[in-house]
């Protein structure tokens, strides 16, 4: 007979692969980023935004940008509607 | 919950019917089976609770392996309903009234628990059924039929229609019927009415097979949110297969007998349990097995479980004389995530499971599972 496996441990959490981080963004006028984590934003290469759950308690209203910084790296950051923060993800 | 007026909610997707229901509710005039709306407006503070399979399980796994620590070899029914033979245990407890004393103590207070004793399964059944709480009933052998006789018909396995059509005829009794002759009920009610009637006369003498305690390995995994779609539920129910083959416990041995469950995000739970023809320990006979059952969860799942019941013994099988490709290279991947977590420790190897890997939501795609084998 096998041990009593009913024993904490035996059901472990999965955790959420990509998930977003808080990211310092100064914007434009127009709601576009002009730093983003104190770095110029060279050029705004993309823009989407992704309205979901909005018929659950928890509704998502994102307004994405994918952006070059003036050193090179690429960046994808977000707008948060919902919070009116600002976070920075891989899309 | 039992001064309250509860009563189980109908299943989804069933009948809105209730369940049984407290005294409390009984008081207010709600009755088990009644319809969801009737009962709601006769008493509109009843509280509905929701049908929660993997809970009554568990808690009658619970009940039996308390009977068998108290020695009794045990045979369950169904969730509320166990028999047992008191013969072995007779001489030790000093007799069967104080043997079913111990059983009832084993039970515990708070499932109310009757006991029966007769000859007979079905007679010890009925006797059982009309005991008070707390209270132990002897029936002797020469009075079992007199015992049965002045019993209702509600104690018989039967369709209602059945009931009715035995009310019908003037039969209200367990006396009554078995009073009839044999053929006869045959011939009006078919095979089950013969039964009935069998049972009406005290049934067959069946010996208790005491069941084989089950394994209980189990591997659960939680969502941070709940998930509905199928093809998420397969990927982490393929996460929580490899879990419970990597099991050491299992010691090589193929599985038998497996219970999918999962926590519903309403409350309430949900249950299957398979029971596989030929035991096995392969990944993919298991999926094909158990992975159709996925389907049936009514409601989104927040949490995922997978329960072994039952190990077959161990049994050799014929090894290849040429492995399949990528097996080689699957074992060295595997040997080294082993060597990976005995430098890092537990939980430090994890696999990416994609779940969703359409949602526009980067976050929702893809979960981090820790995987420990």
């Amino acid at each position: 007979m096998v041990a009593h496996s009913r024993s904490a441990g035996s059901g472990r959490a999965a955790g959420r692969l990509n998930a977003p981080r808080p990211a310092l963004v100064e914007a434009r006028f127009d709601g576009t980023p002009r730093l983003v984590n104190r770095q110029a934003v060279g050029v705004v290469r993309e823009e989407w935004r992704v309205v979901d759950r909005w018929w659950t308690e928890e509704p998502i209203d994102r307004r994405y940008f994918e952006v070059v910084l003036e050193s090179g790296v690429n960046v994808c950051v977000y707008r948060d509607a919902q919070a009116g923060c600002w976070y920075s993800q891989r899309a | 919950m039992k001064l309250e007026p509860a009563a189980l909610a109908p299943a989804p997707g069933t009948e809105p019917l209730l369940g049984p229901v407290t005294a409390a509710a009984e008081a207010a005039g709600v009755r088990a089976g009644m319809r969801l709306g009737e009962a709601l407006a006769t008493c509109p503070e009843l509280v509905l609770v929701q049908p929660d399979p993997t809970a009554v399980e568990r808690e009658w796994e619970g009940v039996l392996r308390r009977l068998e620590d108290a020695g009794l070899a045990v045979e369950s029914v169904e969730p509320g309903v166990v028999v047992f033979e008191t013969k072995g245990v007779e001489r030790l407890y000093g007799g069967v009234a104080a043997a079913l004393q111990r059983a009832l103590a084993a039970v515990g207070p708070a499932w109310d628990p009757r006991a029966g004793a007769a000859g007979r399964r079905f007679s010890a059944l009925a006797a059982a059924s009309v005991a008070r709480p707390g209270q132990i009933l002897i029936v002797e052998g020469k009075d079992e039929r007199s015992f049965l006789a002045p019993l209702p018909l509600s104690l018989l396995p039967l369709p209602d229609d059945r009931y009715a059509e035995l009310e019908g005829l003037g039969v209200r009794k367990l006396g009554e019927l078995a009073a009839l002759p044999g053929g006869a009920v045959a011939e009006r009610l078919g095979p089950e009415g013969r039964r009935a009637w069998r049972l009406a006369r005290g049934g067959e003498r069946r010996r208790v097979r005491g069941r084989t305690p089950p394994a209980e390995l189990v591997e659960a995994l939680s969502f941070p949110e709940a998930v509905g779609n199928e093809l998420t539920l397969r990927r982490a129910f393929g996460a929580l297969l490899d879990r419970l083959l990597a099991r050491p416990e299992r010691g090589g041995r193929p599985f038998r007998k497996v219970a999918v469950a999962a926590k519903l995000v309403g409350g309430g739970s949900w249950r299957r349990t398979v029971t596989l023809r030929e035991a096995t320990a392969e990944r993919a006979r298991l999926r094909a097995a158990l992975g159709p059952k996925l389907a049936e969860i009514p409601a989104p799942v927040v949490e995922l479980r997978l329960e072994v019941l039952q190990l077959a013994e161990h049994t050799g099988t014929q090894l290849a004389l040429v492995e399949p490709a990528g097996v080689e290279l699957g074992n060295r991947l595997r040997e080294g995530l082993r060597q990976v977590k005995a430098s890092t420790g537990s939980g430090s190897v994890c696999a990416v499971v994609e779940v969703a890997p359409w949602s526009r939501i980067p976050e929702a795609r893809a979960l981090v599972v820790p995987r420990d084998d």
